[in-house]
Protein backbone atom coordinates (compact mmCIF):
# COMPACT_ATOMS: atom_id res chain seq x y z
CA UNK A 1 0.00 0.00 0.00
CA UNK A 2 1.59 3.70 -0.52
CA UNK A 3 1.42 6.20 2.25
CA UNK A 4 1.49 9.29 1.35
CA UNK A 5 4.15 10.17 3.58
CA UNK A 6 7.06 8.04 4.86
CA UNK A 7 9.47 8.83 7.87
CA UNK A 8 12.45 6.30 6.39
CA UNK A 9 14.72 4.00 7.86
CA UNK A 10 17.05 6.24 9.30
CA UNK A 11 15.49 9.05 9.82
CA UNK A 12 15.07 10.36 13.39
CA UNK A 13 12.62 12.49 14.33
CA UNK A 14 12.71 14.14 18.04
CA UNK A 15 9.39 16.01 18.04
CA UNK A 16 5.45 15.46 17.05
CA UNK A 17 4.33 14.46 13.77
CA UNK A 18 0.46 15.23 13.01
CA UNK A 19 -1.15 16.02 9.69
CA UNK A 20 -4.51 14.27 7.67
CA UNK A 21 -1.46 12.23 5.75
CA UNK A 22 -1.42 8.35 5.79
CA UNK A 23 1.92 8.04 7.46
CA UNK A 24 4.78 4.85 6.84
CA UNK A 25 7.07 5.11 9.76
CA UNK A 26 10.19 3.06 9.36
CA UNK A 27 12.45 5.20 11.56
CA UNK A 28 12.66 6.58 14.75
CA UNK A 29 10.40 8.91 16.20
CA UNK A 30 10.57 10.08 19.93
CA UNK A 31 7.25 11.87 20.41
CA UNK A 32 3.85 11.87 19.27
CA UNK A 33 2.17 10.90 16.07
CA UNK A 34 -1.41 11.89 15.29
CA UNK A 35 -2.65 11.64 11.98
CA UNK A 36 -5.96 11.20 10.54
CA UNK A 37 -5.12 8.80 7.78
CA UNK A 38 -3.71 5.36 8.05
CA UNK A 39 -0.59 4.99 9.67
CA UNK A 40 2.08 2.09 9.43
CA UNK A 41 5.10 0.99 11.60
CA UNK A 42 7.80 -0.75 9.76
CA UNK A 43 9.72 -3.67 11.41
CA UNK A 44 12.50 -1.57 12.54
CA UNK A 45 10.36 1.98 13.33
CA UNK A 46 10.42 2.74 16.75
CA UNK A 47 7.98 5.51 18.55
CA UNK A 48 8.50 6.99 22.28
CA UNK A 49 5.42 8.91 22.43
CA UNK A 50 1.47 8.22 21.57
CA UNK A 51 0.51 7.05 18.83
CA UNK A 52 -3.40 7.86 16.92
CA UNK A 53 -4.53 7.32 13.25
CA UNK A 54 -7.33 5.66 11.51
CA UNK A 55 -6.06 2.43 10.67
CA UNK A 56 -2.86 1.43 12.70
CA UNK A 57 -0.44 -2.04 11.78
CA UNK A 58 2.28 -1.82 14.40
CA UNK A 59 4.72 -3.68 12.64
CA UNK A 60 7.84 -2.07 15.39
CA UNK A 61 7.95 -0.86 18.61
CA UNK A 62 5.81 1.55 20.13
CA UNK A 63 6.29 3.17 23.43
CA UNK A 64 3.45 4.79 24.38
CA UNK A 65 -0.54 4.40 24.11
CA UNK A 66 -2.05 3.71 20.68
CA UNK A 67 -5.63 5.25 20.03
CA UNK A 68 -7.20 4.17 16.53
CA UNK A 69 -10.61 5.46 15.17
CA UNK A 70 -11.13 2.48 12.98
CA UNK A 71 -8.41 -0.27 13.78
CA UNK A 72 -5.18 -0.54 15.40
CA UNK A 73 -3.23 -4.18 14.10
CA UNK A 74 -0.02 -5.21 16.14
CA UNK A 75 1.58 -7.44 13.93
CA UNK A 76 4.11 -10.09 14.78
CA UNK A 77 6.66 -7.90 14.55
CA UNK A 78 5.32 -5.90 16.75
CA UNK A 79 6.08 -4.59 20.19
CA UNK A 80 4.05 -2.09 22.13
CA UNK A 81 4.53 -0.89 25.83
CA UNK A 82 0.88 0.91 26.27
CA UNK A 83 -2.12 1.13 26.32
CA UNK A 84 -4.16 0.08 23.01
CA UNK A 85 -7.39 1.53 22.48
CA UNK A 86 -9.59 1.15 18.71
CA UNK A 87 -13.16 0.02 17.84
CA UNK A 88 -11.38 -3.05 16.57
CA UNK A 89 -8.12 -4.44 17.61
CA UNK A 90 -6.15 -7.55 16.39
CA UNK A 91 -3.23 -9.24 17.64
CA UNK A 92 -0.80 -11.32 16.11
CA UNK A 93 0.65 -14.59 17.21
CA UNK A 94 4.39 -13.56 18.24
CA UNK A 95 2.65 -10.05 19.23
CA UNK A 96 4.42 -8.39 22.11
CA UNK A 97 2.20 -5.98 24.26
CA UNK A 98 2.45 -4.88 28.03
CA UNK A 99 -0.81 -2.38 28.69
CA UNK A 100 -4.49 -2.62 28.62
CA UNK A 101 -6.24 -3.40 25.71
CA UNK A 102 -9.60 -1.85 24.86
CA UNK A 103 -12.16 -2.24 22.17
CA UNK A 104 -14.12 0.53 22.49
CA UNK A 105 -17.66 0.55 22.54
CA UNK A 106 -17.72 -3.34 23.44
CA UNK A 107 -16.97 -2.56 26.74
CA UNK A 108 -16.73 -5.87 29.11
CA UNK A 109 -20.13 -7.27 28.85
CA UNK A 110 -20.56 -10.54 28.07
CA UNK A 111 -21.23 -11.33 24.12
CA UNK A 112 -24.12 -13.80 23.93
CA UNK A 113 -27.57 -12.30 23.85
CA UNK A 114 -26.87 -8.44 23.61
CA UNK A 115 -24.38 -9.04 20.79
CA UNK A 116 -26.63 -6.66 18.60
CA UNK A 117 -26.78 -3.85 21.13
CA UNK A 118 -23.06 -3.93 21.50
CA UNK A 119 -22.60 -3.41 17.67
CA UNK A 120 -24.81 -0.78 17.55
CA UNK A 121 -23.26 0.91 20.40
CA UNK A 122 -19.78 -0.02 18.67
CA UNK A 123 -20.76 2.10 15.63
CA UNK A 124 -22.49 4.63 17.97
CA UNK A 125 -19.84 5.70 20.46
CA UNK A 126 -17.19 4.96 18.01
CA UNK A 127 -16.34 8.42 17.94
CA UNK A 128 -18.27 9.82 21.15
CA UNK A 129 -16.56 7.47 24.01
CA UNK A 130 -18.34 9.39 26.73
CA UNK A 131 -21.94 9.03 26.09
CA UNK A 132 -21.68 4.78 25.91
CA UNK A 133 -21.28 3.78 29.20
CA UNK A 134 -24.57 5.57 30.42
CA UNK A 135 -26.22 5.00 27.26
CA UNK A 136 -25.17 1.46 25.78
CA UNK A 137 -23.94 -0.66 28.78
CA UNK A 138 -25.64 0.63 31.75
CA UNK A 139 -28.82 -1.25 30.59
CA UNK A 140 -26.77 -4.44 29.42
CA UNK A 141 -25.05 -4.89 32.85
CA UNK A 142 -28.39 -4.01 34.94
CA UNK A 143 -30.56 -6.97 32.91
CA UNK A 144 -27.45 -9.27 32.74
CA UNK A 145 -26.61 -10.40 36.17
CA UNK A 146 -30.27 -10.43 37.30
CA UNK A 147 -31.65 -13.71 36.32
CA UNK A 148 -28.57 -15.24 37.56
CA UNK A 149 -28.30 -14.38 41.31
CA UNK A 150 -32.09 -14.63 41.45
CA UNK A 151 -32.17 -18.46 40.07
CA UNK A 152 -29.00 -19.31 42.27
CA UNK A 153 -28.89 -17.73 45.45
CA UNK A 154 -31.68 -15.96 48.14
CA UNK A 155 -33.92 -14.00 46.86
CA UNK A 156 -32.86 -11.44 49.85
CA UNK A 157 -29.37 -11.74 48.90
CA UNK A 158 -30.37 -10.81 45.40
CA UNK A 159 -32.54 -7.87 46.12
CA UNK A 160 -29.53 -6.71 48.88
CA UNK A 161 -26.83 -6.85 45.98
CA UNK A 162 -28.78 -4.60 43.65
CA UNK A 163 -30.36 -2.03 45.67
CA UNK A 164 -29.34 0.52 43.63
CA UNK A 165 -30.96 -1.07 40.61
CA UNK A 166 -34.09 -2.35 42.97
CA UNK A 167 -35.74 0.64 42.53
CA UNK A 168 -35.89 1.01 38.76
CA UNK A 169 -36.20 -2.69 38.32
CA UNK A 170 -38.91 -3.14 40.87
CA UNK A 171 -41.91 -1.41 39.74
CA UNK A 172 -42.96 -3.85 36.98
CA UNK A 173 -44.20 -6.75 39.25
CA UNK A 174 -46.12 -4.78 41.44
CA UNK A 175 -47.19 -3.10 38.53
CA UNK A 176 -48.26 -6.06 36.65
CA UNK A 177 -49.66 -8.33 39.58
CA UNK A 178 -52.73 -5.96 39.84
CA UNK A 179 -54.23 -6.31 36.84
CA UNK A 180 -55.16 -10.24 36.88
CA UNK A 181 -56.21 -9.44 40.23
CA UNK A 182 -58.24 -6.55 38.92
CA UNK A 183 -59.57 -8.30 35.62
CA UNK A 184 -60.20 -11.20 37.70
CA UNK A 185 -62.22 -9.47 40.00
CA UNK A 186 -64.49 -8.31 37.01
CA UNK A 187 -65.31 -11.34 35.55
CA UNK A 188 -66.20 -12.40 38.93
CA UNK A 189 -68.50 -9.58 38.87
CA UNK A 190 -70.33 -10.39 35.59
CA UNK A 191 -70.72 -13.79 36.85
CA UNK B 1 12.18 6.10 -3.95
CA UNK B 2 13.75 9.18 -1.67
CA UNK B 3 13.76 7.80 2.10
CA UNK B 4 11.77 10.16 3.30
CA UNK B 5 8.44 11.67 2.33
CA UNK B 6 6.57 14.54 4.10
CA UNK B 7 3.53 14.56 2.28
CA UNK B 8 1.20 17.01 1.60
CA UNK B 9 -1.02 17.67 5.19
CA UNK B 10 1.28 16.32 7.20
CA UNK B 11 3.03 18.70 10.11
CA UNK B 12 6.61 17.51 11.45
CA UNK B 13 7.96 19.56 14.56
CA UNK B 14 11.04 19.10 15.80
CA UNK B 15 14.48 17.84 14.53
CA UNK B 16 14.32 15.89 12.16
CA UNK B 17 17.71 13.93 10.98
CA UNK B 18 18.43 11.33 8.17
CA UNK B 19 21.26 9.50 5.94
CA UNK B 20 18.42 9.56 3.59
CA UNK B 21 17.17 11.35 0.76
CA UNK B 22 13.69 13.85 1.94
CA UNK B 23 11.08 15.15 0.08
CA UNK B 24 8.92 17.67 1.26
CA UNK B 25 5.49 18.52 0.31
CA UNK B 26 4.28 18.93 3.52
CA UNK B 27 5.11 21.14 6.75
CA UNK B 28 8.33 20.82 8.67
CA UNK B 29 9.36 23.04 11.45
CA UNK B 30 12.87 22.69 13.38
CA UNK B 31 15.63 21.44 12.20
CA UNK B 32 16.06 19.73 9.01
CA UNK B 33 19.86 17.40 8.79
CA UNK B 34 20.13 14.36 5.72
CA UNK B 35 23.44 13.51 4.74
CA UNK B 36 21.41 13.01 0.99
CA UNK B 37 19.27 15.30 -1.08
CA UNK B 38 16.64 17.96 0.47
CA UNK B 39 13.78 18.41 -1.94
CA UNK B 40 10.94 21.06 -1.04
CA UNK B 41 7.96 20.50 -3.41
CA UNK B 42 5.77 23.44 -4.28
CA UNK B 43 3.51 23.29 -1.76
CA UNK B 44 5.93 22.18 0.48
CA UNK B 45 6.52 24.88 3.51
CA UNK B 46 9.69 24.77 5.76
CA UNK B 47 10.33 26.62 8.62
CA UNK B 48 13.37 24.98 9.07
CA UNK B 49 17.38 25.70 9.41
CA UNK B 50 18.24 23.17 6.42
CA UNK B 51 21.60 21.08 6.34
CA UNK B 52 22.43 18.40 3.42
CA UNK B 53 24.10 17.48 0.33
CA UNK B 54 22.47 19.52 -1.71
CA UNK B 55 18.87 21.45 -1.54
CA UNK B 56 16.18 21.88 -3.98
CA UNK B 57 13.48 24.60 -3.27
CA UNK B 58 10.45 24.70 -4.73
CA UNK B 59 8.14 25.72 -2.16
CA UNK B 60 8.65 28.12 0.80
CA UNK B 61 11.64 28.13 3.06
CA UNK B 62 12.24 30.17 6.03
CA UNK B 63 15.56 29.25 7.68
CA UNK B 64 18.89 28.96 7.11
CA UNK B 65 20.68 26.65 4.59
CA UNK B 66 23.68 24.78 4.14
CA UNK B 67 24.50 22.41 2.01
CA UNK B 68 27.86 20.43 1.05
CA UNK B 69 27.15 20.48 -2.68
CA UNK B 70 24.41 22.55 -3.69
CA UNK B 71 21.17 24.55 -3.83
CA UNK B 72 18.84 25.56 -6.16
CA UNK B 73 16.38 28.03 -5.96
CA UNK B 74 13.42 26.94 -8.63
CA UNK B 75 11.09 29.34 -10.14
CA UNK B 76 8.26 29.78 -7.95
CA UNK B 77 10.33 28.72 -4.89
CA UNK B 78 10.92 30.99 -1.89
CA UNK B 79 13.76 31.28 0.75
CA UNK B 80 14.10 33.71 3.15
CA UNK B 81 17.15 32.92 5.08
CA UNK B 82 20.95 32.49 4.81
CA UNK B 83 22.55 30.03 2.16
CA UNK B 84 26.14 28.72 2.58
CA UNK B 85 26.98 26.25 -0.19
CA UNK B 86 29.55 26.33 -2.71
CA UNK B 87 27.06 26.50 -5.69
CA UNK B 88 23.79 28.28 -5.62
CA UNK B 89 21.49 28.53 -8.30
CA UNK B 90 18.23 30.98 -8.38
CA UNK B 91 15.88 30.67 -11.24
CA UNK B 92 13.94 33.12 -12.89
CA UNK B 93 10.67 33.85 -10.69
CA UNK B 94 12.39 32.27 -7.48
CA UNK B 95 12.02 34.78 -4.54
CA UNK B 96 14.95 34.74 -2.10
CA UNK B 97 16.28 37.21 0.36
CA UNK B 98 19.17 36.48 2.63
CA UNK B 99 22.97 36.20 2.69
CA UNK B 100 24.78 33.96 0.47
CA UNK B 101 28.62 32.33 1.71
CA UNK B 102 29.90 30.19 -1.20
CA UNK B 103 33.19 30.10 0.97
CA UNK B 104 34.54 26.17 0.84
Amino acid sequence: MAYASVIGSSAVIRGNVRGDSSLEILGRVEGDVGVTGDLSLGRDAVVVGAVSGARIVIGGSVQGDITATEAVLVAETGRVVGDLSAPRIGMSEGAHVRGSVRTEGASSVPASSSRSQQRASESRTSEARTSEPRAAAAPIERSAPRPVLAASSAPSLAAAASKPMAKKTAPPPIIVAPRPGARARKKLARR
Amino acid sequence: MAGSVVGAGLIIEGEFTSDEAVVVDGTVRGTLTTGEAISIGGDGVVEADLQALSVVVAGQVTGNVTASARVDIQAGGRLIGDVKASRLTIADGASFRGNVDMDV
